[in-house]
């Protein structure tokens, strides 16, 4: 690589931090609201058309949700200000560790290995079964 | 690989200026633009890295072209305006077959996943270039124009134009072009449909400067105001960080393969989503359910008609 190159890559990565800074800048105070279940249910429906959901657990601090329809567990967690989908066995869901008022979803998929939820109780008496 | 006039090199200023543009005039209400820092972040760390990580294999690529070139069918000036005029269809045709190519067949879907893993859609996603576009060997396919008789220089500066010209389509501060230009062109409507996760826009919109080709072979998909795009990937990334936006989907590939190597030849050139009991979505499954709930339960305006 010529001096030449290594200056353009320099000069290219401070843009890029420029760049990130104006856009932190840009969004400060405009972060996505908190997931609710009106928003969880329009997600769900666009992501799993068609399922029929039987209970439905949003996170405390509004970062996920977890929803029941029958033997599968339907799991949202916001990255960004967007988020991630997955469907899991309901088993898997139930019987997820839960530790200190977080359940951690195993997603077992390189991309979205985990889902974390801020929950109160874990599982649900009455659905867990 | 450096050229005599790299058209990206040129631009590379131009793309960090209406970045900045984009970002500012979105910031007080003057354009629609939704940026994220996180996810800006991760676009503009593939964009600078991906040069650096072609260049193993751009020697290698411009090594057969050269010996190709040296063993061509015709000679084509490259100081004719006709030879421009053929290069620019020639290469248009052969980034429509590779981008294709890209989304239907997982080993090229895995090197091309990255630049559409953002959920955003605006300038700095179209520098969330690839790492690993060499690795897959999809530049093989532009080393017939070098047979044919085109000069490699030429069809190099070619593919840069037309990588320029797909970076301004990358945004939804421009709704629709005059109709002429949408007929004929890739647009910044067309490519919002190909950007987009909605089961209707899955697979569509291949082109890069020329639209003409999905019309032709049948992927034009028009981007409908009862349907906004919904952006990134079928299953969404839970990370930002470029190692695995990079490559999780190699890893899927090699998790596959160590699970079920008896089901190689599917799993690295089957459509991606594909699994030997189809148990996983593919486009044509999600967009078969899509189709077979529309029977079901058609659109309000359906119902008012009949």
């Amino acid at each position: 690589m010529h001096l030449a190159d290594l200056i353009q890559l320099a000069v290219s990565a401070a843009a890029v931090a420029a760049m990130v800074g104006l856009a932190a800048w840009a969004t400060r105070g405009r972060g996505a609201p908190p997931l609710d279940e009106a928003q969880a249910r329009r997600w769900l429906a666009d992501e799993f058309p068609g399922a029929r959901i039987e209970g439905l657990w949003i996170g405390a601090d509004g970062l996920g949700a977890l929803a029941r329809s029958g033997e599968t567990a339907l799991v949202l967690s916001r990255i960004g200000d967007g988020y991630v989908a997955r469907r899991i066995a309901w088993d898997a869901a139930a019987s997820a560790q839960f530790r200190d008022g977080r359940l951690s979803l195993p997603l077992a998929d390189f991309g979205a290995p985990r889902a974390e939820l801020r929950l109160q109780a874990w599982p649900p008496g009455d659905l867990a079964a | 690989m450096k050229i005599p006039t790299d058209p990206v090199t040129l631009a590379t200023p131009f793309f960090i200026l209406t970045v900045i543009g984009e970002i500012v005039l979105a910031r007080y209400g003057k354009l629609k633009a939704h940026y994220e820092t996180k996810d800006t972040a991760t676009s503009l760390t593939m964009g600078l890295f991906s040069t650096l990580s072609g260049l193993p294999f751009a020697g290698v690529s411009f090594a057969g072209a050269m010996w190709l070139y040296h063993h061509r069918l015709f000679t084509i000036p490259m100081t004719a305006a006709w030879a421009w005029v053929l290069v620019f269809f020639a290469e248009d045709l052969t980034y429509y077959l590779f981008h294709r190519l890209s989304h239907e067949r997982r080993i090229w879907w895995a090197a091309h996943v990255n630049h559409h893993s953002s959920q955003h859609y605006n300038l700095s996603t179209a520098l969330r270039q690839t790492w690993t576009g060499g690795l897959a060997g999809a530049w093989a396919l532009w080393l017939p124009l070098s047979f044919l008789g085109f000069p490699p220089s030429m069809v190099l500066i070619e593919k840069g134009v037309s990588l320029v010209y797909q970076y301004w389509i990358h945004t939804e501060a421009i709704r629709r072009l005059p109709k002429w230009f949408e007929a004929v062109f890739n647009t910044p409507s067309h490519h919002r449909v190909h950007h987009a996760r909605n089961p209707r826009y899955l697979d569509r919109n291949y082109a890069g400067i020329l639209i003409i080709w999905d019309r032709m072979f049948g992927t034009f998909q028009l981007e409908l105001d009862e349907e906004a795009p919904r952006y990134g990937l079928v299953h969404n990334l839970g990370a930002f960080n470029p190692l695995r936006v990079a490559f999780h989907e190699w890893v899927g590939i090699g998790a596959d393969l160590i699970r079920s190597p008896r089901h190689a030849l599917g799993w690295i050139f089957g459509p991606p989503g594909w699994s030997p009991d189809g148990a996983r979505d593919t486009s044509a499954s999600l967009k078969a359910a899509w189709a077979a709930r529309q029977v079901q339960a058609p659109s309000p305006d359906k119902r008012e008609a009949a």
